[in-house]
């Protein structure tokens, strides 16, 4: 999983710009589906018909991102976020855009670190002139900020975008399996979670789950004086109890917790107050659906690298894995 | 004269009955099927079968103020409806209920003021609305709780082809599109004047759910900042620049394939555009494009100065352009110009 991990965060994908990394995760798992496509908010699916309530597994393939708004005479870029964004954690940055132009992230520097605004950064393309600039990049082009993934441990892994490429593993993995045991389930990794679950929505609507669940990273709150958050890295995955966007039914959590007993993975709760998640989309759509979360631990989510725990991953595939294989039984 | 009939009439979200009727009168002699929905988004069809189904949107509310009390001594109370910046009310005149009654919202004079008050914006508990009334009981005999103001402003050409109102965002759009249902198009055209966006887009996305479009495109007012001291980056659009394309707002991300399709209509018939370069805002294809299974579309905007206040200011050469803009992007999607 660590390798199908690292391909995958190689990946350029800030949301509304999902549509090339689709064409890659929908590769991983074409083979075993019926059909595949990708939709018109830029949501990645696969459906497998099979025995059983139909299952879909949901895994944000987006990640947050910036995009060109202007471009100044002197051929500087400025740039609104895509999704939120911490003005000060840019600064200094390097930005890779869709099309593979490289900029570095300034600042005004007239402007204190904590009055920092989008609206003081600029990127710098190398470019001389606006005209130069605009042969290499245009307004609404969007970039994520570069970071390697790299291996801290045998275990712990950081970089950009992990959150949510692990998730999208995950899926990939529990995806195939379940589809070669013939059972009735779809994956769709979902465009646009980073600026409000939009994806998730509309997918949810296509595919009328009888059972939803979504993959995603949760913060980890082990670290030097974190705000209280009970979830450690490399104690297991989490299982959604609620976030800002859900309050997961008391039978799909039951299931799911029964379901980590079965497969002998030790688990966590999620709690997550603040916490957005394409599960409330999903709830909401249609007449409702039955949806539930199954989340591992990330230190530094919503911050340019995160870190993760490849047992935690390893052992949320095996928990979505049995959830999926006894749901409805 | 159509945009001043329209921005002139009274419609905050949720009390749309007089704009509505007015664009009824205006668009029925040029239209198959005409109705309306629960909400009050008034829907305009023609009768082509054939081609993908195209909704053009645009919003009839406005902001807008809310009696919601009676002072002993006849002053009204308001609560805003949408968006509206305190420090844009003090001293404006209003009209109130579907009678229009004269009012002005009142506040204490500068002579009155400490030092210290003369440096802080009024808030909206600070202010009231003035009907002449003696006291409670006279007031009551005119304005009911609930009741609601608009801008007491006059449509006028001003400048350079320019003109002010009150509410171009969006009867700004609304005269875009009752002009575009007035033109003959062989693709499934559906016009949908939406209520409540002001409110949070409440109209458009029940009108997506109705009108299941496989295009939408709303028409709007948006944000313009071309003033002194503005750096470009922070003027979001530029009077008389043409109409605005977005390619994010608070609500969208641009589908870069339609967004493409329109700057390549717009370039094939010099028409002038502009991109809206500011995330903040949105309009009704906010809800639109999540409605269903997903919405392929955009937003056309006419840069307007001083939105959401009380005299607005837009380029009457934007607003011909985008006439012409959306007029030229029907009838290309109409001749197979793009394929969903």
């Amino acid at each position: 999983m660590k390798d199908l991990i690292t391909q995958l965060a190689q990946a350029v994908a800030p949301s509304g710009s999902e549509r090339q990394f689709q064409e890659t995760l929908l590769s991983y798992v074409k083979d075993l589906a019926d059909e595949v496509k990708i939709d018109r908010l830029g949501n990645g699916i696969a459906r497998k018909h099979g025995d059983g309530p139909h299952i879909v597994l949901a895994a944000h393939a987006d990640e947050q991102g910036v995009m060109v708004i202007d471009i100044d005479d002197h051929g500087f870029l400025r740039i609104i976020g895509i999704g939120e964004q911490t003005p000060s954690l840019l600064v200094g940055r390097s930005v890779r855009f869709t099309n593979d132009e490289i900029g570095v992230v300034g600042a005004e520097d007239d402007v204190k670190v904590q009055d920092l605004t989008l609206d003081h950064l600029y990127i710098d393309i190398g470019a001389a002139t606006k005209e130069e600039a605009q042969k290499r990049v245009h307004i609404g082009l969007s970039g994520v900020v570069v970071e390697p993934v790299v291996s801290l441990t045998d275990h712990l892994l950081t970089g950009r975008a992990l959150d949510n490429r692990v998730g999208c593993a995950i899926a990939i993995e529990a995806f195939r399996e379940a589809a070669q045991k013939g059972l009735n389930v779809s994956v769709v990794f979902t465009a646009q979670n980073a600026v409000g679950a939009r994806g998730a929505k509309t997918a949810a609507y296509q595919l009328e789950p009888d059972f939803a669940i979504v993959i995603d990273a949760t913060p980890a709150g082990d670290t030097p004086e974190a705000s209280r958050n009970d979830i450690q890295l490399g104690a297991g995955p989490a299982v959604k109890i609620m976030d800002s966007s859900t309050i997961v039914p008391i039978a799909v959590k039951d299931h799911l917790i029964e379901s980590a007993e079965r497969a002998g993975v030790q688990i966590q709760y999620e709690v997550w107050t603040k916490g957005r998640s394409d599960a409330g989309n999903i709830q909401l759509s249609v007449d409702g659906i039955l949806v539930g979360g199954v989340s591992y631990p990330a230190r530094y989510t919503g911050r340019t690298s995160t870190v993760v725990d490849l047992r935690d991953a390893k052992a949320a595939l095996d928990l979505v894995l049995e959830a999926v294989r006894s749901f409805g039984q | 004269m159509l945009l001043k009939t329209l921005t002139e009439a009274m419609g905050p979200s949720g009390f749309e009955d007089e704009i509505r009727n007015l664009i009824r009168e205006e668009v029925s002699p040029h239209v198959a099927k005409m109705y309306t929905d629960v909400l009050g988004s008034l829907y305009c069809e023609n009768t082509v079968q054939t081609g993908p189904r195209i909704m053009l949107d645009a919003h009839m509310d406005e902001v807008g103020l809310m009696i919601v009390h009676i002072e002993e001594n006849g002053l009204l109370r308001f609560k805003p409806i949408g968006g509206i910046d305190p420090r844009v009310l003090v001293s404006k005149p209003v009209q109130i209920g579907t009678e229009k009654r004269f009012g002005v919202i009142g506040a204490k004079p500068i002579h009155l003021q400490s030092p210290d008050e003369r440096t802080k914006p009024l808030g909206i508990n600070q202010l009231y609305i003035d009907i002449g009334a003696k006291d409670k009981k006279d007031a009551e005999q005119v304005v009911k709780l609930g009741d609601v103001c608009v801008f007491a402003t006059r449509y006028e050409e001003l400048g350079d082809n320019c003109a002010k109102a009150k509410s171009f965002d969006d009867r700004v759009g609304c005269a875009i599109l009752i002009e575009t249902l007035k033109k003959q198009f062989q693709v499934p055209l559906v016009g949908a004047f939406t209520v409540q966006e002001e409110v949070g887009l409440r109209g458009a996305t029940a009108a997506g759910y109705r009108v299941q479009p496989d295009i939408a495109i709303a028409l709007e007012g948006t944000v313009c900042f071309d003033v002194v001291g503005a750096p470009s980056h922070g003027q979001s659009t530029v009077l008389g620049g043409g109409p605005a394309l977005t390619v994010q707002d608070s609500q969208t991300i641009a589908d870069r394939a339609f967004l493409e399709f329109m700057i390549s209509v717009a370039e094939k018939h010099n028409i002038p555009y502009q991109l809206r370069r500011v995330k903040g805002g949105s309009n009704d294809f906010g809800a639109i494009h999540k409605t269903r299974d997903g919405v392929i579309g955009g937003g056309i905007s006419v840069p307007v100065r001083y939105i959401h206040a009380p005299a607005q200011i837009i380029s009457l050469e934007d607003y011909q352009n985008a006439i012409l803009l959306t007029e030229a992007i029907v009838r290309a999607i109409s001749e197979g110009g793009f394929t969903i």
